[in-house]
């Protein structure tokens, strides 16, 4: 049991200190309109590595989760300013897009087994693409209040997409967790012949995987668009390093077979906190990735560490 | 590297090469040696045996340097050492092919006879003509001139990847060679020539340590054996002074009937009829049928397409004409589920890969093909879960700290017990086993072929896929006999004997003599 969930430990403790040392820097850090404050702006992240915890379990990545949210908010604009649909069908319809681009991912990996780093790649730029031609470089405003409500607003004093967030988390830590999709996917990960010769449907917990993938990436995009009240083509760039930098720091195998939904939380936050935290002591954007990517090795040497201790 | 062949002299006159004094090595709480002696002298083959997770690999590691032991002593030569990785044992002369073979497959066989110790030329660059030429001489050597050494090895057969290992092991120039199960995948023939190499290097004084299953292969090339039993050493005793009989009786504490007893069992109606069947070119018009509580062997050569037969009828390449019915019912097979869903349960040949999902536990193992049936609704429900998998575990007898042991960390032997407890639990009409009992010690094969007997009595339909003629003499109640990817002969039980089967093993297909009787 230590050594199963040692990484997650080491983690615990990690995020602990960082908010410790940022309240003890900073007065401002643990107040409760801060904390509200950085919940917003970490859901469009987190919501894309809940289902990235699944993807790369299962033994793939998906690269392309940043052009589908670049693809979804301009979808979201042309729909419904351009084509003058109704906005909650936009939103539908933008949702399903995103689901598409996931499954067309899914097809191209199964379908032709080529491997996902350069399927979602491939779709990355494609995506891309495709939000730059639809778009033309022109951004839609003027939303109406009751869609900024989802990114701005707040219902019983927490922000309305963290309680989107707390939900999907719910969701991911049963399924992952306690399901036999779960278990699927970890088999899968571990040794996909094995879970093919045990009779479990690799091809269809695939192509589920890529396809909720592209599902989240669009449900961020729309929290996004709402937050900042406009769309552009090059939103979500970098998102994926962004999101696979939280997954991998919460402990999931890059090699599949391992990870965990409180991990990627715990990764989350501690990102999260180390960035508001910079920033509140001044220190500017380099600095902060620099300081992500020392605290990703350490964190990842450390638990393997305690793990070879808890065996020896 | 030229051998000198070196006279073979009395054992007797040879110190030990290797000696080893209260090993002890333990893995967290499981003790998987204790207090284990071993000599090793020049020029003998000294066979330890003893049943799955005894402690044989475990004991072979000590020695290859891959394991540090709790406590205990190691001399090489006469002088005292301590091996701190692999590389120590390998400069102290000591040469292991593995239980799982460790060669780098996407190098070719010279990079791999060499592995990164190559021969430098003058100017400090690898000598690449002398490492192949080398190469080539070394497996000459071992009566492969037909390799060639810059294929891949991944594209080497098993027989062949075990050739290179043995060659990488001589070039080390090795006084110790230490083979762990190497037979267990190899076909008869290859199996004789390994046994030759086997004694052609004893004659040139290197002293073998040989692990195995098979009894025939013990008593024919080793000089003395030890036993180990649960970690613990039983003994060390002369090959020519110890019978069959006593040493099982060592090795599992109590005799053991080692002919297979056949349960007669009720037959049924047919349970897969199977008709035409064809996909690629080693399932060729494929027409057999398998009734209730009957055990139908299929004999043939390796590569003679027994295996594709089997996966062809579990979906994973799935048929291109033909049909195939279970219970009187046409279904189609387009996948391992469907395979499932219909009633068919298949034990893969290669276990570690195909069978089993090393890192997860035993439990995780057993429910995997019965998922569905564990989660109404999605959720999994735990608890059934490990009380299936606790009664697959007790129910086939597998050795291990508990369910929640991860199987990577099992005895080959138990590895199998845990396929099959698996597929039991799918409460399947038609059973497939691939050679179910490659690599499992005498106690556990019995026990295998007492629940296939078990089984079938309770009505269900086995194909089994063996390599070992007398297992599929003893066993079947019908020998359908495979040649070049056709079902070349069928012999009732009274028919079949090791002459009938291996002349239709071997006869070209299309002149079949018995015909292939319709039921
Ligand atoms: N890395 C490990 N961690 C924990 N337990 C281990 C490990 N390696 C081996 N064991 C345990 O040690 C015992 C001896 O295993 P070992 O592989 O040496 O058996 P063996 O005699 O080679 O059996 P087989 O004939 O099936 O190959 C087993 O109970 C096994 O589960
Ligand atoms: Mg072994």
């Amino acid at each position: 049991m230590i050594n199963r969930h040692s990484h997650e430990a080491v983690l615990a403790v990690l995020a602990a200190l960082a908010i410790a040392v940022l309240a003890l820097q900073s007065a401002e850090f643990l107040t409760p309109a801060n904390l509200m404050n950085q919940g917003r702006l970490m859901t469009e992240v987190a919501l894309v590595a809940l289902v990235m915890t699944f993807v790369i379990a299962s033994g793939g990545i998906d690269l392309s989760v940043g052009s589908i949210m670049g693809l979804s908010a301009v979808l979201l604009g042309t729909f419904w300013q351009k084509m003058g649909m109704p906005l909650p069908l936009a939103m539908v319809l933008v949702l399903f897009s995103g689901a598409l681009c996931g499954l067309f991912n899914g097809f191209i990996i199964v379908r032709f087994g080529m491997p996902p780093l350069i399927a979602t790649l491939g779709t990355l730029a494609l995506y891309r693409g495709l939000a730059e031609g639809i778009s033309q470089a022109r951004s839609v405003r003027g939303w109406p209040e009751w869609f900024a409500q989802i990114g701005q607003g707040s219902f019983a004093g927490v922000p309305v997409q963290v309680w989107i967030l707390l939900a999907a988390m719910a969701v991911a830590v049963v399924i992952l967790g306690y399901s036999r999709w779960g278990r699927t996917v970890y088999a899968i990960g571990s040794s996909e012949t094995a879970a093919r010769f045990a009779g479990l449907p690799v091809d269809a917990a695939k192509y589920a995987v890529y396809t909720a993938s592209g599902l989240a990436a669009s449900l961020a995009a729309i929290i996004f668009v709402s937050r900042v009240s406009t769309t552009r083509s090059d939103m979500g760039t970098g998102l994926e390093l962004d999101v696979i930098t939280a997954v991998v720091l919460g402990g999931t195998s890059i090699f599949g077979g391992r990870g965990t939904i409180i991990g990627t939380v715990l990764g989350l936050v501690v990102i999260q906190a180390l960035e508001s935290g910079l920033s509140l002591a001044g220190i500017k954007g380099d600095g902060t990735i620099v300081l992500i990517g020392v605290v990703l090795i350490l964190t990842l040497l450390a638990s393997t560490f305690a793990e070879s201790r808890a065996r020896a | 590297m030229q051998l000198a062949p070196q006279q073979a002299a009395d054992p007797g006159v040879h110190a030990p090469v290797l000696s080893l004094r209260d090993i002890s090595k333990s893995f967290g709480p499981v003790q998987a040696l204790k207090d284990v002696r071993f000599d090793l002298r020049s020029g003998e083959v000294h066979a330890l045996m003893g049943e799955n997770g005894a402690g044989k690999s475990t004991l072979v590691k000590v020695l290859a340097g891959m394991h540090r032991p709790t406590s205990g002593t190691i001399a090489a030569g006469g002088s005292e050492v301590a091996f701190g990785s692999a590389r120590d044992a390998t400069a102290a002369g000591i040469a292991v092919v593995h239980q799982e073979l460790l060669l780098f497959g996407e190098m070719t066989v010279a990079e791999n006879v060499f592995s990164g110790r190559y021969p430098r030329s003058r100017a400090g660059m690898i000598d690449w003509g002398l490492v192949r030429r080398r190469a080539r001489a070394l497996l000459a050597d071992l009566d492969c001139h037909d390799l060639d050494v810059d294929a891949k090895v991944a594209s080497l057969s098993v027989a062949m990847r075990q050739r290179v290992e043995i060659a990488r092991a001589l070039n080390q120039n090795a006084k110790v060679l230490i083979l762990d199960e190497p037979t267990a995948a190899l076909a008869e023939k290859d199996a004789e020539r390994l046994l030759d190499i086997v004694l052609r290097l004893r004659a040139r004084g290197v002293g073998i340590v040989y692990v195995s299953h098979r009894m025939n292969e013990i008593f024919r090339i080793s000089d003395r054996m030890t036993v180990l039993r649960d970690g613990q050493y039983v003994g060390t005793v002369d090959a020519a002074a110890t019978s069959e009989a006593d040493l099982i009786a060592m090795m599992v504490g109590r005799s053991i009937d080692q002919v297979f007893p056949k349960v007669e069992a009720q037959i049924g109606a047919p349970v897969l009829e199977v008709r035409g069947l064809s996909s690629g070119p080693l399932v060729q018009d494929a027409t057999l049928t398998v009734r209730a509580g009957e055990i139908v062997g299929l004999a043939g050569l390796v590569g003679s397409g027994r295996t594709e037969l089997a996966l062809t009828l579990f979906g994973i390449t799935p048929a291109t004409s033909g049909t195939i019915a279970i219970d009187g019912q046409e279904v189609r097979i387009g996948s391992p589920k469907a395979a499932r869903d219909a009633g068919i349960a298949y034990v893969p040949e290669d276990r570690g890969h195909q069978g089993l999902v090393k890192p997860m536990a035993i439990r995780e193992n057993i429910s995997m093909a019965v998922l569905d049936r564990l989660s109404p609704g999605g959720i999994l429900r735990k608890g059934d879960e490990k009380r299936i998998a606790a009664e697959g575990f007790r129910r086939l007898g597998v050795r291990a700290a508990g369910i929640e042991q991860p199987v990577g960390q099992l005895s080959g032997g138990n590895q199998q017990k845990v396929v099959i407890a698996k597929w039991l639990e799918t409460r399947p009409k038609l059973l497939i086993l691939d050679e179910p009992t490659r690599g499992i010690d005498v106690g556990a094969k019995s026990e295998i072929h007492r629940l296939m007997g078990e089984m079938a009595q309770q009505g269900l339909a086995i194909l089994m896929i063996s390599s070992e003629l007398p297992e599929v003499l003893a066993m079947s109640d019908r020998v359908l006999v495979v040649a070049e990817g056709r079902i070349a002969a069928e012999l009732p039980r009274g028919e079949a004997t090791p002459q009938t089967v291996g002349h239709a093993m071997t006869r070209r297909t299309g002149t079949t003599a018995h015909g292939r009787a319709r039921p």
